[in-house]
């Protein structure tokens, strides 16, 4: 048998990127554009979820907390203390991966369904604590908080939809490739093999609950880099960024793109976004479509697109195998 | 009157419906084996046909029990038929695909009553004791519960139960004695659905029927199902009673967002903690 | 001859099951010691306990004259504590080659922090596989190996960390007769090679006698009888009845 390649996959990405490269210039109307700038930023927290879910196996239910944590952190920063954009930025990306800490640490002793459980619960936790929180503006002139969210101060005048963009853009294809570099890399084997066979793992000698915790930090880290770029763009941070919904979202793009495959998330994040979002059929049309979506993808592609393309993948290279191991 | 009593009783008339919910969810997740998130969705599904029937003049609350398990039996097969099964290699994608078929259910159930809270008639009361109102809803939910949990624990202890606990126990070994492992699988899956819907309908009374309805109980099912384990059908019925009685209390004493808060709060302790009872959720010490 | 590793008067109970009753055993550096027992012996729950996986009740492991006892798993493989399992867990999604670089990556971690830069990783890498005889397969899935190739992917973990003990679980029951043969000239050979202590599980005396310096046969959680392998059937009557069980890696064997 041959060693494996990667074959496919670089080229389509490379493909993608280039269509996205290139949109813009079909002409698309600037609410779209929008729509797909945020989808960039999605793509990169759907993608951060695989780390921590799809390569250790961490199953997370409260992914929200490190975006919103960002998001909040930014706009808290910027209006509330009137710190410029960029520190309040580097600030909201050391809270969100020290919540990652923090939310490892406590995670790491669990078993795979109180891992969901608990990340769940702190998740909502947050969600509802800023759901009911209110801030009140340096003079005192407003109150913010809640559903109507805070504001961002960028400190620049307005950027234009086409700069926002490609600046999504850029970041989206920044963070893929660290997100796949670090798949790649001797962690992400360790990884991989921690949410395969814990026994195997600690065997080899693997300090399993180190390696989940490191995974939570990464996530995290990846995750508040989103919520930064996302309070940058929209200009607001709201309760909504703890949401379940949003938690959800994470773990549905994973299974749909694939499990562990970064890109398959990151591809789902890109192509569904969009249609949650911005297409013109009325809101409630679009979810059911969505949810349709999801089971019809699920139903035929058990491990996810890109998980079930690898899988099938690898059945075709056993083909070629003879007799018993030997 | 006594409003804390009446809390308290309430309380313990919801959590038995949540101990029928919480049953099902482990039912699905002991011979099914997945994690089943649209069982909220049932839940759900169960309170409108309660207050279907109740719009058309029918409010025999047996009546809505009935309708809500057949229709739900139906649906919880073909759910379990067309996708729960083919998908079960990947019970992280069951989960997702439950999810979304919640999502699909709470969309529909949006466009056919709208997302206006509705309601249905509370029913006389039965009768009152020591200042607390028993009313037709309440007694008859934990009537129902105690039947039809003690129906489960009885199937589980005689032979008639034996194929569930081979499949929960080692699938291959039940198809290699003959079983048809997938058929008992989607029918299993549907009884449990059905068993969400009666749930559902039994507390449609005292509750404000919207499309969303079912996510906390199906949230409560989940930390019933996770703390009790699957094999103990009456730790799962104090449990929920239990859990019911919380959410009522607080709910009562504070406001729903803030019982809410304490429940994610009591989860979390718990979890860090983890006291003697929940050590089993920790780090895999012994062999 | 102070003891390599040394099983100090261990005591475990399972709720009221009394599995271990103040078991001693000793294994000194570059011996070969067989664990003789039938099934509920205690013998795997006694492997867990040596390798980490549990934690007993009373008594303790010592290791190089260090006490081990409460050492995570992985923390007595990074310190030259390995053992195979009875039953293996291949890594679903790796390959072999990778899942041998998962014990070497920790392996060689643990050993750049107390030795130095060692020789390139790589090779390290290879030489494992060939060593192991499974340099051919090394791209295959792991899960779809052979039972005996399994074995083989096993020890190959297990030496990844250069090893001085290795606690061989049932390593060599239910093969075929070729996949045993080439399987014990493993063992030998890394005996002879590496001066590793092996401490060799099994219910079958043919192995036990082929292969120790000394066994060691353990009843009801006791230690029953310590000897030459030659005189096992004359000592312990259960010796007679021995074969292939399948056993599990937890507890009961």
């Amino acid at each position: 048998m041959k060693k494996p390649r990667f074959g496919k996959i670089p080229g389509v990405l490379v493909a993608g990127a280039g269509i996205l490269l290139l949109l813009p210039l079909a002409g698309l109307d600037v609410f779209l554009l929008d729509v797909l700038t945020i989808g960039f930023l999605t793509a990169v927290y759907a993608g951060s979820w695989d780390i921590v879910g799809g390569l250790a196996g961490q199953i997370s239910l409260g992914h929200a907390l490190f975006f919103g944590t960002a998001t909040y952190a930014c706009a808290l920063l910027t209006s509330l203390l009137g710190w410029p954009f960029p520190l309040a930025a580097g600030a909201a990306l050391l809270l969100s991966t020290a919540a990652g800490a923090a939310v490892g640490a406590l995670s790491a002793p669990l078993k795979g369904p109180f891992v969901a459980l608990l990340t769940l619960a702190l998740g909502e936790a947050a969600h509802e604590f800023f759901l009911g929180q209110t801030f009140f503006s340096p003079k005192g002139a407003y109150s913010w908080g809640g559903e109507g969210g805070i504001p961002v101060q960028l400190g620049i005048p307005s950027v234009s939809p086409w700069t926002a963009y490609y600046a999504a853009l850029a970041f989206l294809l920044l963070c893929t490739w660290i997100m796949l570099r670090i798949a790649r890399s001797e962690t992400g084997l360790i990884w991989t093999a921690l949410s395969g066979s814990e026994l195997s793992a600690r065997a080899s000698g693997v300090d399993i609950q180190r390696h989940k915790r490191l995974a939570f930090v990464v996530a995290a880290a990846l995750a508040g880099a989103a919520g930064v770029g996302y309070a940058a763009c929209v200009g607001r941070a709201t309760a909504d960024d703890f949401s379940l919904e949003l938690s959800f979202q994470a773990a549905t793009f994973a299974a749909v793109g694939g499990r562990g495959t970064i890109v398959g998330p990151i591809l789902a994040a890109l192509l569904f976004h969009p249609l949650l979002q911005g297409t013109g059929i009325p809101p409630a049309g679009r979810v059911l479509l969505y949810a349709l979506a999801l089971l019809i993808t699920l139903r035929f592609f058990p491990a996810g697109v890109a998980g079930t393309l690898r899988e099938r993948a690898r059945a075709r290279r056993m083909t070629g195998r003879k007799g018993n191991g030997r | 009157m006594n409003p804390i009593a009446q809390v308290l009783v309430d309380g313990i008339f919801t959590g038995a419906s949540y101990a029928l919910m919480a049953a099902g969810l482990a039912l699905i997740l002991g011979v099914v084996k997945v994690v089943n998130l649209s069982h909220g969705a049932f839940f759900t599904l169960g309170a409108y046909v309660a207050y279907v029937l109740e719009s058309r003049g029918v409010g025999n609350p047996l009546a809505a029990v009935l309708m809500a398990a057949v229709i739900a039996f139906a649906f919880g097969v073909f759910l379990g038929k067309s996708f729960i099964n083919p998908v079960r290699s990947h019970p992280f994608s069951v989960a997702v695909g439950s999810l979304g078929f919640a999502i699909l259910f709470e969309q529909a159930a949006q466009m056919l009553w709208g997302p206006h809270t509705l309601s249905i008639d509370l029913g006389a009361p039965i009768a009152v004791v020591g200042g607390v109102t028993l009313r037709r809803w309440g007694v008859i939910s934990f009537i129902v519960s105690l039947g039809l949990l003690g129906g489960l624990s009885l199937l589980l202890s005689r032979p008639w139960g034996l194929p569930l606990k081979l499949i929960a126990e080692d699938e291959e070994i039940a198809g290699s004695v003959g079983m048809d492992v997938e058929k008992i699988r989607y029918l299993t899956f549907g009884a449990a659905s059905s068993v969400a819907a009666v749930a559902g309908a039994l507390l449609a009374p005292a509750a404000t029927i919207t499309p969303t309805m079912g996510r906390v109980p199906l949230i409560l099912s989940l930390i019933v199902v996770i703390a009790s384990g699957m094999e103990k059908v009456w730790n799962i019925f104090f449990l929920a009673v239990g859990l019911g009685l919380l959410s009522n209390v607080s709910a009562y004493l504070f406001a729903p967002h803030w019982s809410y808060v304490l429940l994610l709060a009591v989860i979390c302790l718990l979890l860090v903690f983890r006291p003697k009872g929940l050590a089993g959720a920790g780090p895999v010490r012994d062999y | 001859m102070s003891d390599l590793l040394l099983a100090d008067r261990i005591v475990k109970s399972f709720g009221t099951n009394r599995v271990l009753r103040g078991v001693t055993i000793g294994i000194g550096r570059g011996e070969v010691v067989g664990l003789f027992g039938p099934n509920g012996s205690g013998k795997t729950t006694l492997a867990n306990i040596i390798t980490g996986l549990a934690r007993p009740d009373k008594g303790r492991i010592l290791f190089e004259g260090k006490d081990v006892t409460d050492m995570s798993m992985d923390a007595r493989f990074r310190a030259g504590i390995a053992r195979t399992f009875q039953i293996p867990d291949p890594y679903p999604s790796l390959t072999v080659l990778e899942s041998v670089r998962v014990a070497l990556l920790c392996g060689e971690a643990a050993r750049k922090e107390t030795e130095g830069e060692g020789p390139g990783f790589q090779e390290n890498l290879d030489s494992l596989l060939v060593r192991t005889g499974l340099f051919a397969q090394r791209f295959w899935p792991a899960a779809k190996l052979s039972q005996g190739c399994l074995r083989r992917l096993e020890f190959a973990r297990a030496i990844s960390c250069r090893p001085r003990f290795i606690l061989l679980d049932e390593v060599f029951s239910a093969l075929s007769a070729k996949d045993e043969a080439e399987l014990v000239a493993l063992m030998r050979s890394l005996h002879r090679e590496e001066d590793i202590s092996f401490l060799l599980i099994s219910h079958n005396p043919l192995i036990l006698e082929e292969l120790c310096d000394r066994v060691v046969a353990i009843e009801d959680g006791r230690v029953f009888w310590e000897g030459k392998p030659g005189d096992l059937a004359k000592y312990v009557p259960s010796a007679h009845h021995a074969h292939g069980d399948e056993g599990e890696n937890h507890e009961g064997g």
